[in-house]
């Protein structure tokens, strides 16, 4: 079943068209990934799903419902969580008071059920245990990675949104970080993920899309696109002659 | 000695006024990056609702104070409305000149509809204070500390303690964060908007007793309560509250042991010294508002 559709999706920045007609599926259970290079139209791509760019054209549908027009607050309350490039971890809220604060977009639990809930997240990122007291600012990268998406988690979404899970950190922690994001799926949660890692996206995700300046270039399974000389001269930057 | 005792006490309770306005400024610069020039007003306001309900209505002192502070949360939302939420997108400076639009606005409208002539009001309590040696606590000043230091306690607890307060305090620094989040962002801003308007009138009813009410009593308040935020580090809680007192025992020491007529003028000797030497005053912001 298809959770998420984008149809002919336009967005614009000012005076510059961001993305130029985007078509996208994301099927119940996958993890899909956007690749690209700086600039194709991947983050605000996932701006656009969260309800974040005003000046758009197209639709954008959940479970079959358009949720064009609606508002972040609204969007995360039909259950789609955003984990923002650059982690935006709050700077001045301790790491527990940030991952309970992913469960704002649901009512009616108790503050109780909650911090359990954070305590089963701690149990997910271990090395997290012994910093629920330490500030959002004096976390490492890796380390505000887990609790962006610790956070993320806590909306308990029917799709999450990553955006450069990997950016800036050492390559022992962006396996761990991709190790989560297949164990995330596992556990029943359709992923939507934006990377420039091409190589680790493509190793946990079940089909991706290439962008290139606001356009699909070409989509398809992970194989399919390693081998595609398209996309390997889109990431050497440029096409071959 | 005694002496001493005697204006450090009568210092904290003006202090404790200049810490509540103070704190409105605060909350509203950290929830809204709103910088606002209309806070002595709802001082004003305050004080002006509980001349009208218990002076002129005749309702219990104590009832009219409760309605006006409820009122005064009111006005805080249609403030918000009126003052910030139009110019919301268009950065700091509109909205603060809006503030001091806002201001003028106020004064002239209560000069309209009060006239010029001032006021005075009776204290929260029908007894004079309580001599303890040779210190006179006055009971206008006491329930001053008093209060103010009942909702600095619950304010902290509702901030640090309640996911309440850690949505409020995610709201102020990282909007689009927070609304990510479902964090109902507007909703937050009014709340603010609303208890720094009903604290803000709270603090002008507290004061009334002391000064005459008036159309421009809660001007020179505001501009010292604004100094205490820079003194104590701007748009910091603790700040506003110990600048607040430090402040008012200043001035108070000031006026005794130096010279009366300059009282005014300790307050803000204090600013530029501030500014000179430290500039992010007592509490400098431990992180910028994003890091």
């Amino acid at each position: 079943m298809k959770l998420l559709e984008i149809k002919g999706l336009t967005a614009r920045y000012g005076a510059a068209d961001v993305l130029k007609g985007l078509d996208i599926e994301v099927e119940e259970g996958e993890i899909v990934t956007l690749l690209g290079s700086n600039g194709a139209g991947k983050s605000t791509t996932l701006r656009c799903i969260s309800g974040l760019v005003d000046h758009v054209a197209g639709d954008i549908l959940l479970g079959g419902q358009s949720i064009m027009g609606l508002k972040p607050e609204a969007i995360v309350r039909l259950g789609i969580s955003h984990v923002p490039e650059g982690r935006r971890v709050f700077p001045g809220l301790t790491v527990r008071e940030n991952i309970i604060l992913g469960a704002s977009n649901r009512k009616g639990v108790s503050r109780r059920a909650l911090e359990g809930e954070v305590d089963g997240m701690l149990e997910i990122f271990p090395d997290l245990r012994r910093l629920e007291n330490a500030l959002g600012w004096t976390l490492s990268g890796g380390q505000l990675q887990m609790v962006a998406v610790a956070r993320g988690l806590m909306a308990q979404p029917k799709l999450l949104l990553l955006d450069e899970p990997s950016l800036g950190l050492a390559p022992l922690i962006v396996q761990q970080v991709f190790r989560v994001i297949a164990d995330i799926r596992r556990r029943g949660t359709t992923v939507l993920l934006v990377e420039q890692n091409a190589h680790m996206a493509l190793s946990v995700a079940d089909r991706g899309y290439v962008l290139e300046t606001g356009k699909l270039l070409v989509s398809g399974k992970p194989e399919a696109l390693w081998n595609d000389p398209q996309v390997r001269a889109a990431y050497l930057g440029g096409h071959a002659a | 000695m005694s002496n001493f005792l005697q204006l450090l006490f009568n210092g904290l309770g003006i202090g404790a006024i200049y810490a509540l306005v103070s704190l409105g400024f605060v909350l509203l610069i950290r929830a809204a990056s709103v910088v606002n020039f209309g806070q002595g007003e709802f001082s004003m306001l305050g004080a002006y609702l509980l001349v009208v309900f218990f002076n002129i209505f005749g309702i219990n002192y104590y009832v009219s104070m409760a309605l006006s502070i409820v009122i005064m949360a009111g006005f805080g939302v249609i403030f918000a409305y009126t003052t910030y939420w139009p110019l919301r997108f268009r950065g700091g400076l509109p909205v603060i000149i809006s503030t001091i639009g806002a201001s003028i606005f106020l004064e002239n409208l209560v000069l309209v509809l009060y006239g010029p002539s001032s006021v005075q009001i009776d204290g929260l309590f029908d007894a004079d204070g309580i001599q303890i040696g040779d210190v006179f606590l006055a009971t206008q000043y006491l329930s001053i500390i008093v209060i103010a230091t009942i909702l600095v306690v619950l304010q902290y607890l509702v901030f640090e303690k309640t996911l309440l307060g850690k949505k409020l305090q995610a709201t102020s620094q990282d909007k689009e964060m927070a609304s990510l989040l479902g964090i109902p962002v507007v909703f937050m801003i009014l709340i603010t908007f609303a208890y720094s308007s009903a604290m803000g009138g709270l603090a002008g009813m507290l004061v009334a007793p002391l000064l005459f009410v008036s159309v421009n009593m809660a001007g020179i308040i505001a501009l010292k309560a604004f100094a205490a935020n820079i003194i104590g580090g701007y748009g910091s809680i603790p700040g506003a509250i110990l600048g607040g007192l430090a402040l008012g025992v200043i001035e108070t020491m000031g006026a005794s042991y130096i010279s009366v007529p300059y009282k005014d003028a300790f307050a803000f000797a204090m600013l530029l010294l501030f500014l000179m030497v430290r500039p992010q005053g007592l509490f400098g912001e431990k992180i910028s508002e994003k890091a």
